[in-house]
């Protein structure tokens, strides 16, 4: 049972998903969104943080 | 099976790995005119207040994609399309301006031209800026801002001001969207610019009119003089000056414009596909060839929309490519999106009209 949360990038409809993390940019698997660098950008269309949302 | 794209934007990209993804076995091929990887095309319009731009606008560098198994012809030219043959001819030697560190070597020789054959054929070439045509015969006299390489001489150009210790003054043409974004991104940066706009309003095909005014207020807060109502009869050069005529004549050192898009179609109507403003295809992004698809915001669906918005651009890739794999029957819809212009202090108060 796990309370990993996904997020949506309301610019390119990119899903972060906690539990998967984003290797390719250096979030390893298991980041909460709350623990990811602030200049993190969207790895599919250079988004920043703030563009994404809570998927509910 | 061979599959070929044309482009390496959004739409080339995200179909080029979702279909990898679902099929391992299927040879994939990106035929693209950039050298630069694929790159984060809403970034442009921050070209000048971001210093590490042109790094950080990369998302991924080619060599990622071809670590992917996908390979990638980076600096080509696709010159025609064969559909008898089934077959594209592409020519690598078609931009020397540029220098590149792109792997040409799976192009024998590249300074002839080449045949690459397909089964399926996916045209993602994306859109030209459109230049309304009374400008057209002047256009060494302005840029425009619709690729890395757009953005690239825009920022040399603007450095040389710098490096004099001066602010280059700008005229921007069009008040749309990539108008409003690009004139607030230079005024935040510290240069001179000047807006004109042909309407009465700004963006008045996305926002309301009070959204419109909002933004009005807040490009002029960050110093840009907009002038509304101004349809620009002729420019010309004089004196290292660009001058713009509408009613009056003003002077300034760069002049861009920024009047809309206009899809890349030429290579499909030589081929012969139906082409209305865009390459026309049915509710699977097939062409009128049954082994050719387009892409983004070059498709034409038969509503007559051309989507040109990141979100639904990806959507339809992702979708080919799982329709393509054999993982969807159905046919593709849009998904529901909004956009949001990136005007520096502006947030529209209401929904934009997408």
């Amino acid at each position: 049972m796990s309370d990993y949360k996904k997020y949506q990038c309301s610019i390119c409809g990119h899903i972060y998903d906690e539990a998967e993390g984003d290797p390719d940019t250096g979030v390893m698997p298991g980041t909460l969104w709350e623990d990811i660098p602030a200049d993190w950008r969207c790895p599919e269309c250079g988004a920043e943080k703030s563009a994404y949302d809570l998927i509910v | 099976m061979q599959i070929v794209i044309i482009g390496s934007g959004v739409a080339g990209v995200s179909f080029a790995e979702r279909y990898r993804a679902l099929s391992p076995d299927d040879e994939i091929t990106v035929v693209t005119r950039e050298h630069d990887g694929y790159y984060s095309r809403p970034l442009l319009s921050r070209g000048f207040t971001k210093a590490d731009i042109e790094q950080s606008i990369i998302l991924k560098p080619f060599d990622k994609l071809r670590e992917n198994n996908i390979n990638v012809l980076c600096g080509v030219e696709v010159t025609a399309i064969n559909r008898v043959d089934k077959s594209i001819a592409i020519n690598s030697s078609w931009s020397p301006r540029f220098p590149t560190d792109c792997d040409t070597s799976a192009v024998p020789d590249s300074r002839q031209k080449k045949a690459l054959q397909y089964d399926k054929l996916i045209i993602a070439q994306g859109s030209a800026a459109f230049i309304p045509p009374p400008f057209r015969p002047y256009e060494k006299l302005f840029f425009c801002l619709n690729s890395l390489v757009d953005l690239k001489a825009l920022r040399k150009f603007r450095q040389d001001f710098l490096n004099k210790n001066q602010r280059p003054s700008w005229a921007i043409v069009g008040g749309g969207l990539i108008g409003c974004e690009v004139a607030s991104d230079l005024a935040v940066a510290g240069d001179d610019v000047t807006l004109f706009h042909a309407m009465d309003r700004l963006m008045e095909r996305q926002l309301v009119a009070e959204d419109s005014a909002l933004l009005l207020k807040v490009l002029q807060d960050s110093g840009v003089k907009v002038l509304l109502n101004q349809a620009v009869k002729e420019i010309v050069k004089e004196d290292g000056m660009v001058c713009v005529r509408t009613e009056i004549t003003a002077e300034f050192d760069g002049l861009l414009v920024a009047c809309g898009f206009k899809p890349r179609t030429e290579l499909a109507e030589l081929a012969g596909l139906e082409i209305g403003r865009g390459i026309k295809v049915n509710q699977q992004m097939q062409t009128s060839d049954e082994s050719i698809f387009a892409l983004g915001d070059v498709a034409e669906l038969p509503n007559g929309k051309l989507y040109a918005f990141i979100l639904p651009i990806r959507n339809q890739a992702l979708w080919l490519a799982e329709f393509l794999a054999g993982q969807k029957q159905d046919s593709w819809t849009p998904p529901v999106f909004t956009t949001k212009a990136k005007v520096h202090g502006f947030e529209a108060a209401h929904p934009y009209n997408v």
